[in-house]
């Protein structure tokens, strides 16, 4: 065999080996051609999130990159108004969404009935762990990491125990436990990892408290706090843009949470959302997510990870969605009280 | 002699007929008045009721009355964090409504009776925060006044003066509202002083009294209907404002009764049966102080538009005028153009890091950035679309109706009128986070649809600012006397003749001045928009809250600038057609 012909051999596996890991590929299953098809007939549907809008109009330009024939409409809300928007809808008989996607798989849950049963084409490759029920999937993962200010902390932590340190006092952020799944999740695993006491350390440095990741990034940037947990998505999109911010992954673990994201029985436009979702759900939609968005996935096999994210250094923590369901009243009320967050 | 008897009798007996005609007529009317009343303000304030009193979701739940106890409501009158909140908002609408009478008096006086230069650009600086929604006023003043960040203390620092300011405070709140919300009690003065006799006031002065007492003695005692209605109404529309004190109060968790209603129905999972208890508290409170505005009035005279025509005086300032218009630039310079700058700046500049004023002044940190991923949105565009059409529908219709509910209350003795005036008020006590929750579980059900279009957005805003635009009509009607209207029925009209020859043109100034408030109120609603927008049906408001939410001080900041140069767009046009109408009536008023 002549060493020519060996390293074409080389060369067409290692490009073979390449292709495999590009992260989507165009002749990924998304969907039957009759589903597509009916998707384009359908031509439109409508989304309810509690992702933020711009972030999801970008999900949706990308979608329409592939599929321009198909309009999304969409209702962004907060966790508890979309919750109470989709309860008071469904009662009506005026359900409007074709798909609602929500970020506290327990508040969706008992909600389950008033969805269908789908399941995207690769729902195998999917970690049961994320799933809680076979209508819902994990459309996003949003991971935490933390974040600060480079013209400000010149000395950034390294480790979510560094959070707590005296020097900086009066420089951190936090957002409330009350806000919603992403956070509950994050303040689960400082107390079931990171020891009882954490909590009480970390209010021993006198954060400011928000209601959300998005106003606590944007305090970041302009220096109003220094530091601070935040969901990675909250501080990505900026960091692209030539924000002052960088992140950290702690070596402890980073909390990630699953939302729970279903398609209604009443959708008008069920095609259309299937599609939607499957596109989303796909290794090239998640690949966007991640790349574009600093989400991570709960694919069992991360097509890409996000930038500055090493799996082989970072633990992703899940939470135990049993106890997920049952700490929360008990463990929010304690939290409330150790930072003095006043219900 | 028979004859003669007969034919009065004929006469008596169909003008009996007539009078009976008329008495059905007034009932249908004021039944009419009432069923729109029941539709628009008390069953969607029953289902908030019934809210506050269980804890279930009337619709999800069914409308029944089996949980009923008022154990939700004892257990929020107890908790004492929602006692601080009522106390600091107690305290902040109070100390801002001071600051509110005390500028929009002043300027109102300053704008219309004396000879002060550029008086109309003093006129326009007081009406211009009413351009400024809440949240973009909030977002604003704490790009300027944050004790970290803030660019009023990074100028100190540059000028090596040891001052700081902290807009992150009560007192913080305080001024910011009471700039805010000083528009409400200058339109109501300002038209007064216009619209007042001024024979009074000479003849306190020939009997000797000074400039100075005359005002105190004689002007402002004759306006004190305008001036009591814009005190109170600037102090309701503040206990019911969210976007300020959420932008600055937050950061050093000062609670109001509205940023913590906000928070209960955002918790996860959220508590709206608690907010509900909450809002009436605010209820209880606005209750009162409508209450006591009616105890003030009551029994006395205000009318001053007679039938005899004059002109209202200026007074001669002399040097001083220098004085007071320094003072109105100034007031300029605070309430519009720093708060403008600031926002320009966060809306070009990339990020909102400044560390010091030269960097402030560093041009390559600007760009259109912001202003291209706004247009970018899809949304943007058609929020823009729904909230301006929103917002004719709101003015038209609800200005008609304000009128019939106005002219019904203060023109007329029909029985139930007062129910009417009553029922109108009570939409000002709630604030719009909460009854945007009741008109959904209010409405949602309507057959034929109502849901996911423009008009429940609509209904929503003629029902929420019902208050403002009866009590702003008020005014006008209660400064034309009735001899004006005994003129015209003495000649033979009817009365909705008189209505169109004499009320009408005589109140147009107010009417127009009623539908750009209601125009401008809805176009920066927020509360029930919330709960009520669908994927369609999306307005402006709402996608500024989206892009403060997001996270993005740039991008809101953009879209603010984009919504302010909007309004000011549409109401100029308004503004300018009125007056090529009427000849000055809107200008004069909106001035």
């Amino acid at each position: 065999m002549s060493r020519t012909f060996i390293s074409a051999i080389v060369g067409i596996a290692s490009f073979g080996l390449a292709l495999a890991g590009v992260p989507a590929r165009a002749d990924e299953n998304i969907g039957s051609p009759e589903l597509i098809a009916a998707a384009k007939a359908e031509g439109k549907m409508i989304l309810y999130t509690a992702n933020y809008a711009e972030v999801e109009q970008d999900v949706i330009k990308e979608f329409n990159k592939r599929f321009p024939e198909i309009k999304i409409e969409m209702v962004r809300a907060p966790g508890g108004q979309l919750i109470t928007r989709v309860k008071t809808e469904a009662a009506a008989g005026k359900l409007i969404a074709d798909i609602v996607d929500h970020s506290d798989r327990a508040l969706m849950l008992p909600l389950a009935d008033l969805f269908q049963d789908y399941a995207p084409p690769n729902a195998a490759d999917y970690d049961p762990a994320s799933l809680v029920s076979p209508k819902y999937w994990p459309r996003i993962t949003a991971v935490w990491s933390i974040a600060y200010n480079t013209e400000i902390i010149k000395e950034p932590p390294k480790t979510w125990m560094d959070l707590t340190k005296p020097q900086y006092d009066k420089l951190t952020g936090q957002v409330f436990a009350q806000s919603g799944g992403t956070t509950w999740t994050r303040i689960m695993f400082e107390r079931q990892v990171l020891g009882e006491d954490y909590w009480a350390k970390q209010a021993a440095t006198h954060p400011i408290l928000y209601p959300s990741g998005a106003p606590m990034s944007d305090a970041l940037v302009r220096g109003e706090i220094g530091l601070g947990p935040l969901l990675y998505n909250a501080v990505y999109p900026k960091q692209k843009d030539g924000a002052p911010l960088k992140v950290v992954f702690p070596p402890e673990g980073v909390p990630a949470n699953p939302y729970a994201t279903g398609i209604p029985k009443t959708a008008a436009h069920p095609n259309a959302a299937k599609l939607y979702l499957n596109w989303c759900l796909s290794r090239e939609g998640q690949s966007f997510m991640i790349k574009e968005q600093g989400n991570l996935t709960s694919l069992k096999v991360a097509p890409v990870y996000p930038e500055g994210f090493d799996p082989k250094v970072e633990k992703v923590w899940y939470p135990n969605f049993d106890q997920y369901v049952k700490l929360h009243g008990a463990w929010v009320a304690d939290w409330d009280k150790t930072f003095g967050y006043r219900q | 002699m028979d004859g003669q008897v007969i034919g009065r009798r004929i006469e008596a007996a169909q003008s009996g007929i007539e009078g009976k005609r008329r008495d059905v007529m007034a009932s249908v009317w004021v039944a009419f008045l009432l069923a729109i009343l029941g539709f628009l303000v008390i069953y969607p304030v029953l289902t908030l009721l019934l809210g506050a009193l269980t804890d279930t979701n009337p619709v999800v739940d069914g409308l029944s009355l089996k949980h009923l106890s008022i154990a939700n409501f004892l257990t929020v009158v107890a908790n004492p964090n929602v006692g601080e909140a009522l106390l600091n908002t107690l305290i902040v609408c109070g100390g801002g409504t001071v600051i509110a009478v005390a500028i929009g008096l002043l300027f109102s006086w300053v704008v219309v009776r004396t000879n002060t230069p550029l008086r109309g650009l003093i006129a326009a600086a007081s009406i211009l925060p009413l351009f400024a929604p809440p949240l973009v006023a909030g977002v604003a003043w704490s790009i300027l006044g944050s004790p970290k960040t803030g660019l009023i203390n990074t100028a100190f620092k540059w000028a090596g003066v040891d001052w700081h300011v902290n807009f992150y405070s009560l007192s913080g709140l305080i001024f910011v509202f009471g700039i805010y919300y000083a528009p409400y009690v200058y339109m109501f003065t300002s038209s007064a002083l216009r619209n007042m006799d001024p024979s009074l006031e000479e003849a306190a002065e020939i009997s000797g009294a000074s400039a100075f007492s005359t005002l105190f003695s004689v002007t402002f005692p004759l306006i004190m209907p305008a001036i009591v209605s814009g005190m109170l109404l600037s102090f309701i529309v503040m206990l019911g404002i969210y976007g300020v004190p959420a932008v600055l109060g937050a950061p050093s968790n000062i609670n109001v009764l509205t940023t913590y209603i906000f928070k209960l129905t955002n918790w996860s999972p959220p508590l709206y049966n608690t907010a509900a208890s909450v809002a009436i508290i605010l209820m209880v409170v606005t209750g009162l102080l409508v209450f006591l505005q009616q105890m003030v009035l009551s029994g006395r005279s205000y009318t001053t538009v007679a039938g005899k025509a004059f002109r209202p005086r200026t007074l001669q300032l002399g040097r001083w005028r220098w004085f007071t218009f320094v003072l109105g630039l100034t007031y300029l310079l605070v309430v519009v153009i720093l708060p403008m700058l600031a926002l320009i700046v966060a809306a070009f500049r990339k990020f909102m890091f400044i560390r010091d004023v030269n960097a402030l002044f560093d041009m390559r940190a600007y760009s259109l950035m912001h202003f291209n991923a706004v247009f970018d949105n899809p949304l943007t565009m058609r929020s823009i679309y729904n909230a301006v059409e929103v917002g004719i529908i709101t003015a038209l219709v609800g200005g008609t109706l304000a009128f019939a509910l106005g002219y019904t209350i203060h023109r007329t003795r029909l029985p139930g009128r007062r129910a009417i005036d009553l029922i109108s008020t009570v939409p000002i006590a709630i604030p719009g986070l909460v009854v945007g929750v009741a008109y959904l579980w209010a409405w949602i059900g309507v057959p034929g649809g109502l849901y996911g279009t423009i008009w429940i957005l609509a209904l929503a805003f003629i029902a929420r600012f019902m208050p403002d635009t009866v009590k702003s009509l008020s005014t006008s009607f209660l400064q034309i006397h009735r001899e004006l209207e005994e003129a015209a029925w003495v000649c033979g009209k009817g009365v909705l003749g008189t209505i169109a020859s004499v009320v009408l043109p005589l109140a147009r100034p107010g009417v127009i001045a009623s539908m750009t408030l209601l125009f401008v109120l809805s176009i920066r609603e927020l509360g029930s928009s919330l709960f009520l927008y669908t994927s369609d049906t999306m307005v402006m408001s709402v996608l500024l809250l989206d892009y403060y939410e997001g996270g993005n001080v740039g991008k809101t900041a953009a879209f603010s600038l984009v919504q302010m140069v909007l309004l000011g767009v549409l109401i100029g046009g308004a503004h300018w057609l009125a007056r090529s109408a009427s000849q000055g009536g809107i200008a004069q008023r909106i001035k």
